[in-house]
């Protein structure tokens, strides 16, 4: 077959696709509230180009699958069936199994499995073409029959469009032995005949495992221009060596396409699609650049001292071209968070019908751009809150109207750029955090002694804490206490932050705080003995010159410090980088309070030399991981200086405490 | 008689190595003439592409002869043009050789 030459375009063909699916969900969704009929057509669009390019690029099970689908969709267009709900969850069931087989044209599986098969049926059986439901439930119970009568007539235009029977009958021998019979009947004599017209007729007998779908693939692109007709030949067959190899086939195949997938996840990550209008803008950049360096190089020869202004400005034009070149390569990474967005309406709508519960999803801000590395790790902690809100904070009709609100709940996710970083808040009008119940349940697990003194700060932090759980009973959506540490450990690893704000009765709020890159972060240089540290800039809470009478020592050489209206812990960073610094007195330093993990700490420095923003070069892999140090920047006089890892400090002085 | 046989014989059709669609109409012409004639040969020695509108070309040719009790012979026949034939169920009744001539 032609698939070595398609193969180049595949990845293309799969990312088309997979916005094809994505519209075809939204469109779905929306149709779900009551959308217009244009609505329809947009997704008997997307249906469409899938079927044509899965029978293009050689997925016939695909092609035959879409078919269906695109089918029923038709008929919903003419008018000739009403939409109604059990045909939009069919259809998003549809769109479902099509991921899942897109997934496994990927990694190179078989495309079809006895749960898409069985879901074409449905859907061909939706559209009336397998009217008896009996046939096609008989036809799901015994997939592969063994032999097939295909009768097949081409139109007499059929030709003209490219599609030749030849190549045809070539895809159904490699399906299994066939036995053709031409029928020329109805060919004109030679001075009659028309070459670009078909006259001839076939009846093939194919012998060979090949599923319906699959033989109706190879004629996908022609069912409108010619007859067809796929029949089962009904023979006395022993039934158990089909059903064995229909019970081995996917069995065997699980464990090299787990590999596979692995891998394909691992490639699909190293491309990024790129608009057309940033990469111009790119080229007009270098192209600036480049003036500014040949005018710069004209004072290479014969600099005098009159001509200095001239090269400051010349200087100060690089530098912003320079600056403006970075943005916009940064830029390119940078994808609208709507990707991860996307996902949501449809997970909202399946769950708050699980649950019993009515849900108004509000989506803002959703052209918000941010790096695609953080892009791609903030999608499960989102699922994780988005699930959370619903399962936890938003109350079942009944309840919300006990409680004075109205019976529709909403949940609201937020994006937006808020200086050098980015926002996402995801918030609901359900109960809120339930005071009561957490800090029982931290009483229950020991985390807490006593839950008077507890701000209500305090206890929201609480369920941040790995193994926490307050769901009255574990369901399958969420509950297991694995949620929560797991959404704030992700989102610390992207150098982030989550909060909580939560009024009980009343709802909650989720806020995390991402940088909008890790490539490059905005950081304070702090001078420790002879060495640079570079603080990152979203951590700092202020830096403060304290006065001994500040200062406590506690058993165990901790040290701590009065810091409005509470005590934080002093890290001494000669101490934990071991570097030695010159200002063991503290009054002679500054202190710098940051927060990380949820706490506060003050890092004692000898001096703080600026602002300034660090290109991240990763430590780990030029030298090894340090603890405490989450990378190296080089400065501008060449000297490497390490970027503090607040987070990781904070876990360091919490050990050394508790050693 | 004789001598007009062995002059179509060598002036035979010869198909053209793209045999398909768009390149059929001289050998429509090249094989009515065959007919008209009297006799028809046919060299599908160096055939690499053939579709079906060709295949139906050849066969109407092929049943013309019959019919009018022309003779038709096959001076060749390349691997793709008997593949095709096979695959479309039309070797036997276009009569192809089962190995080409030298």
């Amino acid at each position: 077959m032609s698939t070595v030459s398609l193969s180049q375009f595949h990845q293309t063909f799969f990312e088309e696709s997979r916005e094809g699916l994505d519209a075809m969900e939204a469109a779905l969704l929306a149709l779900d509230e009551g959308g217009d009929t244009e609505l329809v057509h947009t997704i008997f669009r997307a249906a469409h180009s899938i079927k044509g390019g899965s029978a293009t690029f050689g997925f016939p099970d695909m092609a035959a699958f879409t078919h269906e689908a695109e089918s029923l969709l038709d008929e919903l267009r003419d008018g000739r069936r009403a939409i109604d709900a059990s045909i939009i969850e069919l259809l998003l069931r549809s769109v479902d199994c099509l991921r899942g087989m897109f997934e496994r044209a990927q990694s190179g599986a078989p495309l079809a499995d006895a749960q898409s098969e069985q879901l074409r049926q449905e859907l061909a059986a939706s559209i009336g073409r397998h009217a008896p439901v009996t046939q096609a439930a008989k036809a799901a119970a015994a997939p592969a029959v063994d032999a097939w009568r295909i009768r097949f007539r081409p139109h007499a235009g059929m030709l003209m469009g490219g599609n030749d029977p030849v190549r045809m009958l070539r895809e159904l021998s490699e399906l299994g032995a066939l036995n053709v019979q031409a029928d020329a009947d109805k060919l004109p004599p030679l001075a009659a005949l028309d070459p670009s017209e078909s006259h001839l007729g076939w009846i093939i007998e194919l012998r060979g495992k090949a599923s319906k779908a699959v033989i109706a693939g190879v004629f996908d692109w022609v069912e409108d221009e010619c007859d067809l007709s796929i029949e089962a030949i009904e023979e006395p067959v022993a039934a158990s060596p089909v059903a064995e190899a229909a019970a081995v086939a996917p069995v065997a195949s699980v464990a090299p396409t787990a590999a596979r997938a692995t891998r394909e996840s691992a490639s699909e990550s190293s491309s990024v699609r790129v608009g057309i209008d940033k990469i111009d803008g790119l080229i007009d950049l270098v192209g600036e650049l480049v003036i500014t360096q040949s005018m710069l190089d004209t004072f290479r020869e014969g600099f005098d001292s009159n001509r200095i202004e001239a090269l400051q400005a010349g200087l100060a034009q690089l530098a912003r071209h320079t600056r403006s070149l970075q943005e916009s390569v940064m830029g390119i990474r940078m994808l609208p968070i709507a990707s991860v967005f996307n996902r949501f309406p449809r997970m909202v709508r399946d769950l708050s019908q699980k649950l019993g519960k009515q849900v108004k999803l509000d989506l803002v801000g959703e052209q918000t751009e941010l790096d695609k590395t953080v892009l791609e790790k903030i999608g499960d902690p989102l699922v994780h809150l988005v699930r959370n809100a619903i399962d936890h904070g938003l109350e079942t009709p009944d309840r919300r109207r006990a409680a004075g609100k109205g019976d529709v709940g909403t949940l609201r996710l937020e994006a937006s750029h808020r200086g050098g970083s980015i926002v996402v808040e995801i918030s609901d009008d359900g109960a809120g955090l339930n005071r009561d119940a957490i800090v029982n349940k931290a009483l229950q697990r020991g985390l807490i002694a006593s839950g008077d003194a507890l701000s209500d700060e305090e206890v929201a932090e609480l369920i941040f804490q790995p193994g926490f759980s307050t769901a009255a009973q574990t369901t399958d959506l969420s509950g297991r206490g694995v949620g929560m540490d797991v959404v704030r450990r992700n989102v610390v690893d992207l150098g982030g932050s989550v909060a909580i704000r939560s009024t009980q009765g009343k709802g909650s709020v989720f806020t995390i705080t991402l940088p909008l890159t890790l490539a490059i972060i905005d950081g304070l240089t702090a001078m420790v003995g002879a060495e640079h540290y570079i603080v990152p800039l979203g951590s700092i809470v202020e830096s403060v010159q304290l006065r001994k009478e500040q200062l406590r020592t506690v058993t165990g050489g901790g040290e701590l410090f009065h810091f409005r209206d509470a005590w934080l812990p002093v890290i001494r960073l000669q101490d934990a980088f071991h570097c030695g610094g010159t200002r063991a007195d503290i009054e002679r330093g500054l202190v710098v309070v940051v927060e990380g993990e949820g706490s506060r700490v003050g890092l004692f420095v000898d001096e703080l030399i600026g602002q300034q923003q660090a290109v991240v070069k990763s430590l780990e892999a030029h030298y090894r991981r340090v603890q405490g140090v989450s990378g190296a920047t080089i400065l501008a006089d060449g000297s490497v200086a390490l970027i503090v890892d607040i987070a990781g400090l904070v876990r360091m002085q919490g050990r050394r405490k508790a050693a | 008689m004789g001598s007009s046989k062995t002059a179509s014989a060598g002036d035979g059709v010869v198909l053209p190595a793209d045999c398909r669609m768009a390149d059929l109409a001289g050998v429509k012409q090249a094989l009515q003439a065959g007919l008209a004639a009297g006799a028809l040969s046919v060299d599908g020695g160096a055939v690499e592409r053939v579709d079906t509108a060709a295949l139906q070309l050849l066969l109407a040719a092929r049943r013309d002869a019959a019919k009018a009790s022309v003779a038709f012979t096959w001076l060749g026949a390349s691997d793709a043009l008997r593949d095709a034939a096979a695959l479309t169920g039309l070797a036997q009744t276009l009569e192809l050789p089962a190995a080409m001539p030298a």
